[in-house]
């Protein structure tokens, strides 16, 4: 023993299922604690992709008369849009298409494939996505290229004088 | 009594090889500076740590080749530095980002440099750690008993490569905007979770404030933490195991560290830092214009390093996408991580590692000719025609 106030003594022989037990323990209490803490910063962060998708509202993008029939037109439209911790203007586009028989397709411009946005060439009268060569014609159809499905048919209706699409 | 708690002022035991210990006694300095130091060596070890390293044996034939990894954590130190500067002037908002990098690039005294600094800084990381990877595979560096040391360079990597990505959509610009979206996509490609996956990446169903906010997170504070404390488990291997010397013993003496490998370390670094401060002040670091959801007249392309797998995913077939997103990236990844056991062969002279070599050359073959194809072909022209309206309808998203 030493004279300078700590004072050790000779460790107890220990029961090897008592220092087994214990080892669960801690092992147990720090999962626990580890647990406790990691699954609400997990809910917390994946949150946002919980969300439940609503159908979106019906939305005037366009005159009726300024789209002629047999016309591929893309418009852009704007919107208050709830986006994570604000609210702020969002513009979108959208493609559309005034079918022979009077009806009115709308695309959603991105591509099927991997997002890109499709560009409508005139004279070829097909969709070409710029990023992969994805190919689409007039009616959203897939022609060629590497996208699994056509282009997203967003509902779309004519009224009062306007043409409306539903965002989904 | 055993146990009794002495003064330790006991010489540690010497080294088998000789050499002394860490934190061995130093020659006491004199004057004020050498008591200091005395000191703090008595307290930490910090001198004879550092002497400890400086001392280490270089095999014969260790030149040039090995200052790869040297470069490789200056460069990532100075994109620390030139991170933490931007951090400062950055606001991650989809309102404020453009605007507070554009403030950055044309009103901050040294802005743009800074800016390109830590611009060009991302290029040549992804091109000295792809060259240190090469060096590793060639010379075989990665065979017992340094598995795990090129386990930990093979994690580094993908963590450059995540830099790389939540990086690029900070700025907020078109060419962000449109590389994250079709970034991002290739989550939705995996199977059963990808949906999932992708709004969780994404932080809703598109790409917009809380894929900033979360990128941002990730970018400044998961990644830094991660590549520090697996830079430190690289360097510690490495110095535990030695480097690797050549395939060929080299005759000759080891040579100490320290003057002889460090200077060739430090004449790499002033090249390597003097091409990067050359490319930050000579080219402005580009931002496009701000990001707009509702553009169809962009082309998104990627950076240079990312352009292999753009190009990849034009030869996919239809409905095969997973093909060029998921299966053949993870494809190369696994093949990493499985190398040194993959590679049976005791030798590590690539004359002995025939298939290994052969199967690393058709791939570093592919990537580089889809990189090069992807680099030479222009962008499709645009066509930009739109009609704009107005509607003040809220929706969420």
């Amino acid at each position: 023993m030493r004279s300078n106030g700590l004072e050790y003594q000779e460790q107890q022989p220990d029961s090897p299922i008592r220092r087994r037990v214990l080892g669960w323990l801690v092992g147990l209490i720090n999962l626990g604690v580890i647990a406790g803490f990691i699954a609400p910063v997990l809910g917390f962060i994946s949150s946002p992709a919980r969300r439940r998708r609503e159908p979106g509202e019906w939305i005037p993008v366009l005159n009726a008369h300024e789209l002629k029939p047999g016309e591929t037109r893309a418009v852009t439209y704007s919107l208050m849009v709830k986006d994570g911790y604000m609210t702020a203007e969002h513009r979108y586009s959208v493609y559309l298409y005034h079918r022979s028989d009077g009806t009115v397709l709308a695309f959603d411009p991105s591509c099927p494939h991997l997002g890109c946005r499709v560009e409508f060439k005139e004279r070829k009268q097909r969709y070409v996505c710029p990023c992969h060569g994805g190919v689409f014609d007039t009616e959203g159809n897939l022609v060629s290229g590497p996208p699994p499905t056509g282009l997203t048919k967003l509902p779309a209706r004519v009224d009062g004088g306007k043409i409306w699409i539903q965002r989904v | 009594m055993a146990h009794l708690i002495e003064k330790t002022t006991e010489k540690p035991t010497p080294r088998s090889d000789g050499k002394p210990e860490r934190g061995a006694e130093l020659p006491h300095r004199a004057g004020r500076v050498g008591a200091v130091r005395d000191w703090i060596e008595e307290r930490t070890g910090l001198f004879g740590f550092i002497k400890h390293h400086l001392d280490e044996p270089m095999p014969p034939g260790v030149g040039w080749w090995q200052t790869l990894g040297n470069l490789l954590l200056t460069l990532l130190i100075f994109q620390f530095i030139t991170g933490f500067a931007l951090a400062m002037f950055y606001a991650p908002t989809p309102d404020h980002a453009h605007e507070s990098v554009k403030h950055i690039t044309e009103n901050v005294p040294l802005g743009a440099f800074i800016r390109g600094l830590h611009h060009w800084g991302s290029s040549f990381i992804m091109l000295v750690v792809v060259l240190h990877i090469l060096r590793v595979f060639f010379w075989g560096a990665y065979k017992k008993p340094r598995e795990l040391t090129w386990l930990v360079g093979v994690a580094i990597f993908q963590v450059i490569l995540a830099f790389a990505f939540t990086g690029y959509l900070l700025i907020w610009d078109q060419k962000a905007y449109w590389a994250t979206v079709v970034g991002t996509r290739f989550a939705s490609t995996v199977p059963v979770i990808g949906e999932w996956l992708m709004h969780f990446l994404r932080g809703g169903k598109e790409v917009g404030a809380l894929t900033l906010t979360r990128f941002y997170a990730i970018h400044i504070m998961l990644l830094p933490v991660a590549l520090v404390l697996l830079t430190a488990a690289h360097l510690y291997l490495v110095r535990r195991l030695h480097i690797a010397g050549p395939v060929v013993p080299q005759k000759g003496a080891p040579q100490p560290f320290y003057p002889y490998q460090l200077f060739r370390d430090a004449v790499v670094v002033l090249v390597g830092m003097g091409l990067l401060m050359t490319c930050a002040l000579l080219f402005k670091p580009p931002l496009y214009p701000v990001a707009d959801p509702s553009g169809t007249a962009f082309t998104p392309r990627p950076e240079w390093y990312f352009l292999g797998l753009y190009e990849l995913l034009k030869l996919m077939p239809p409905k095969l996408e997973v093909l060029g997103t998921v299966v053949i990236p993870g494809l190369v990844a696994i093949g990493m991580i499985l190398l040194p056991w993959l590679d049976r062969s005791p030798s590590r002279h690539p004359a002995y590692r025939k298939w290994v070599i052969d199967v690393g050359l058709i791939v570093i073959f592919l990537i580089g000719t889809l990189t090069l194809k992807g680099i030479l072909s222009e962008p499709p022209e645009v066509i930009p025609q739109s009609t704009s309206v107005s509607s003040s309808t809220t929706g969420s998203r």
